[in-house]
């Protein structure tokens, strides 16, 4: 009975404890990252693997690497690629469908050139499963266009305004 | 009490003031619910609606009001939508008889304790009827353990309240509240310390709040007695419950925490501050305690509540005579 | 009645009979003889506490379980099929998929069959990579076991603490392997990124902010009373019900049986590494819950260990496999030991270009199977809370 009693206290006690360990936090400051006011850190998302994009070449960075050689389209588990051949060893088409992607970087490894790299894009929202896929050298283009020293250039549909040019932290360095 | 036609406006109004009342507590302390879980868990809660979300809890009730009554196969027709509405009503007779002001009690009668203790106990049906009706297994369960839950700790809840009552020698609420003084020291909870620990352990099971909620554990029972209501009929299930939460703490701030009174001016303001500071109590051990199980809880009741219940009724029965 | 007994039923008829055709398949077939007070209760698929898509059929007598079957099936993939019409190199994205908490364990169970079937030798700093990320995503797993359990208890904030350190060790996995969820760094031949400054230095940070985070888990979950005794004395499984059912990890070694895979067989650098096995001082819910805990610590000290010894050199093997790989003809074996118990890969090839065979063993399908006895005669609140113990992921029992 009495040893019932002291347990009781003690468990009480240990109710106590908890409440102080909620009740510091309750006034300690929050540790989220509220989303469209602020966002993760460039140094975080850095390593991070998003879609798939084509490397800027290294002459002409609007010029892609790939040879349209297929390797990578046969090594997709997911059948996501599709490269069309053009008249020159260039790719004409590079189509590029993200619903279907599992990012396990099979075409990126066996890519004999180089062509592709991972992107850093965290911030894909579509409405659409057309939307998500993505013609890579147009993409190329576009990014090709940016300058590395201008200001960034937020795409309409891949970050809201406020997000840092995610482009500027996926240079290999 | 003779029913003339003045106590009859009265009555009329402040029923309407204390509908105003129950919903105007369903939105406080629903964001206060939502903010206080929100910086536990350290993130922000209700951020989006209004300047810093406190216009979410108008927006949800937007939202329930708007919402289809969907209802399930085989139900139980009179029932199923009776259970609400019983949930709802015997708690607008509940806020009468609370002393809020020195001149504010909507119906001043003089065992006012007994009315609230009466009705509080109807609560409980509208569970039982909801649970049986709603045509879930769920739903049954919990009603099962909301009836022998809420009736089991009624009689500690009561006991605790009968100490009070038998040292201040009446039944009358704001008789209890004039006898205690305005500063802490002067309250009841000073010569009661015992009676209003077993009464804050028996309003947390009372109104099926964590780690009491048994009714609705939502990790066994999905959402206990309310699994089958949607829209307005949860709304009323909600808002009722969290009346209940409010009235229950009205009654732990008359009896225990000098009512209305206060340091320095005397008012409803200090009865409200009371009250929402016992609200924030619940709210903070429901954020930070694991649920305890069926047994245990009425274990805690039967074994350890109701004992210390009568020892505190008994030793306070004793002094009164002794001091008398 | 239309006299159907497969899982279809005319819609029109439960409303002409309400209550007789009520339920699918199983739920009407689940009764074996009709008790009077006896209801069935169909806990899932869709219900809060059984993470994911698991279905327990129980017959309750009042709120007593009387019976209770696990149903599987609900997150069937195929994984193992998979594995037969995909070169080893395009299955290797699934193994993350299997179980999303634990994944690189089931990465080095894959990866390691494949190695030991072709002869591959692993780089050292590659074989001591594998051990970090992999000890570290234990922790990982075991911390988000350990909030979702608070939460089969009812305790709603431990889960969003538990987060903030599993995010903390995301952000060091991302950096070797690129995703935060299921992840799959492991090639056949090494890993497929080194880890920078960075990532040594967010894991020494790591260490000690956790060890501090476990004693504020303690005062807030551990010591709690009522957590204590929801789970004291709930559930004991013992070590004969484990080898009856196969249960392995933290339910064996908190059955008192010191078998820990990454000792008796050891495979990758853990051999080089010293750590305790843990058993648990009683074999109920709580003692499963006191062996995870200790597991962090554990987990912690292997991967401080492996800070010291980690060498530098190459990530990879020299010629290492291309995504044509073909395994050479034979049949390997091999076993690690993942969060919830022991993971076995078994992989038969012919020689083309496609596995034979690829057997999965996900160790909570042996875990879930206990369930049914070990939950017999309980009440449903503790049920619930067994449930939890075994630490059950949905994906991998269903693989």
């Amino acid at each position: 009975m009495l040893q019932a009693i002291w347990d009781n206290i003690k468990g009480l006690y240990s109710l106590l404890v908890g409440m102080s360990i909620t009740g510091r936090y309750l006034l300690s400051p929050v540790e989220t990252i509220h989303y469209p006011r602020q966002v993760v850190a460039d140094e975080i998302m850095a390593s991070f693997r998003g879609p798939i994009q084509l490397t800027k070449g290294k002459k002409d960075p609007a010029q892609t690497r790939c040879i349209s050689c297929q390797m990578c389209v046969k090594a997709c588990p997911g059948h996501c690629l599709s490269v069309t051949k053009g008249d020159t060893k260039a790719p004409a088409q590079w189509l590029y469908d993200f619903s279907y992607c599992c990012l396990c970087g099979a075409c990126v490894e066996t890519c004999p050139t180089g062509a592709l790299e991972f992107s850093h894009k965290v911030y894909l929202v579509t409405l659409t499963r057309e939307e998500l896929i993505l013609d890579l050298l147009a993409d190329l283009q576009k990014r090709a266009a940016i300058l590395p020293e201008s200001q960034p250039v937020p795409t309409a549909n891949l970050a809201p305004p406020t997000v840092p040019d995610v482009e500027s932290i996926g240079e290999p360095k | 009490m003779d029913l003339s036609l003045a106590i009859f406006v009265q009555i009329i109004a402040a029923v309407l003031l204390i509908i105003a009342l129950m919903v105007g507590n369903a939105v406080v302390m629903v964001y206060m619910e939502r903010k206080v879980a929100g910086f536990i868990q350290r993130r922000p809660g209700p951020y989006e609606v209004g300047p810093w979300g406190t216009l979410q809890a108008v927006c949800d009730s937007m939202k329930l009001l708007a919402k289809q009554l969907y209802r399930p196969g085989n139900v139980d027709l009179i029932l199923y939508y009776l259970a609400p509405i019983t949930a709802f009503f015997p708690v607008l007779l509940l806020f009468l008889a609370i002393p809020f002001g020195p001149w504010l009690t909507p119906l001043p009668v003089n065992d006012g304790i007994v009315l609230i203790l009466a009705f509080a106990g109807l609560g409980v049906l509208s569970n039982l009827l909801a649970g049986w009706a709603s045509n879930n297994k769920y739903s049954l369960l919990g009603a099962a353990r909301a009836v022998s839950q809420t009736v089991a700790y009624e009689i500690p809840m009561i006991l605790a309240l009968l100490a009070v009552v038998l040292q201040s020698g009446s039944m009358d609420l704001k008789r209890i509240t004039d006898q205690q003084g305005q500063w802490p020291w002067e309250w009841n909870i000073v010569l009661q310390p015992l009676a209003f620990f077993i009464y804050l352990v028996s309003l947390v099971g009372e109104t099926n709040r964590a780690p009491f909620d048994l009714p609705e554990a939502e990790s066994e029972l999905t959402a206990g007695f309310h699994t089958e209501y949607s829209g307005m009929g949860f709304a009323l299930f909600f808002l009722s419950e969290y009346a209940n939460m409010l009235l229950v703490s009205f009654v732990a701030a008359v009896f225990f925490l000098g009512g209305y009174k206060g340091p320095f001016a005397d008012g409803f303001w200090w009865l409200f501050l009371k009250a929402y500071a016992v609200m924030f109590f619940m709210v903070w051990i429901r954020w930070t305690f694991p649920r305890v199980r069926f047994d245990q809880l009425l274990n805690i009741n039967w074994k350890w509540l109701l004992p210390l219940g009568l020892i505190n009724l008994w030793l306070t029965a004793i002094i009164v005579k002794i001091a008398l | 009645m239309t006299g159907c007994n497969l899982g279809f039923i005319n819609p029109l008829s439960v409303l002409e009979n309400p209550g007789t055709m009520a339920g699918d398949f199983y739920s009407r077939n689940f009764e074996k003889k009709a008790v009077p007070g006896r209801i069935i209760l169909n806990l899932g698929p869709q219900h809060p506490s059984t993470h994911g898509v698991l279905r327990v059929l129980c017959e309750l007598d009042g709120e007593y379980v009387a019976r209770c079957e696990p149903v599987l099936g609900y997150l069937h993939r195929m994984h193992e099929k998979m594995g037969e019409v995909k070169t080893p190199w395009q299955f290797l994205p699934n193994l993350g998929r299997i179980d999303y908490l634990h994944p690189l364990a089931w990465n080095w169970a894959f990866v390691g069959a494949a190695e030991k079937l072709a002869g591959l030798t692993v780089p050292p700093r590659a074989e001591w990579l594998r051990l970090i990320g992999c000890e570290l995503n234990r922790v990982g797993s075991h911390l988000l076991w350990w909030g979702a359990f608070v939460m089969d208890l009812g305790g709603f904030t431990p889960i969003l603490y538990a987060f903030e350190e599993r995010e903390k060790i995301n952000d060091i996995l991302q950096i070797i392997t690129g995703s935060r969820l299921t992840m799959s760094n492991f090639r056949f031949g090494g890993v497929c990124a080194d880890g920078d400054s960075r990532f040594f230095r967010l894991i020494q940070e790591f260490i000690p902010y956790l060890r501090e985070r476990l004693k504020m888990y303690k005062g807030l979950v551990t010591d709690n009373v009522i957590l204590r005794r929801r789970l004291e004395g709930i559930g004991p499984i013992d070590v004969d019900m484990c080898q009856r059912y196969g249960a392995t990890g933290p339910i064996l070694r908190a059955a008192g049986s010191p078998r820990d895979t990454r000792q008796d067989y050891p495979y990758g650098v853990y051999d080089q590494v010293d750590f305790p096995i843990p058993t648990g001082p009683v074999n109920d819910s709580f003692g499963r819950y006191l062996v995870r805990l200790v597991e962090i610590e554990t987990s912690l000290s292997i991967v401080e260990q492996a800070l010291k010894a980690i060498p530098e050199g190459p990530i990879m093997m020299e010629k290492a496999p291309k995504v044509t790989w073909k395994l050479p003809a034979g049949e390997s074996y091999m076993a690690v030991e993942g969060a919830r118990g022991q993971i076995c890969v078994h992989l038969v090839s012919d020689g083309g270009q496609t596995p034979y065979r690829v057997k999965l063993r996900a160790p909570g399908f042996s875990n879930l199977s206990l369930f049914a006895e070990a939950a017999q005669g309980t009440i449903l609140a503790d049920a619930i809370a067994i449930l939890g113990s075994l630490d059950l992921v949905i994906p991998e029992v269903d693989r």
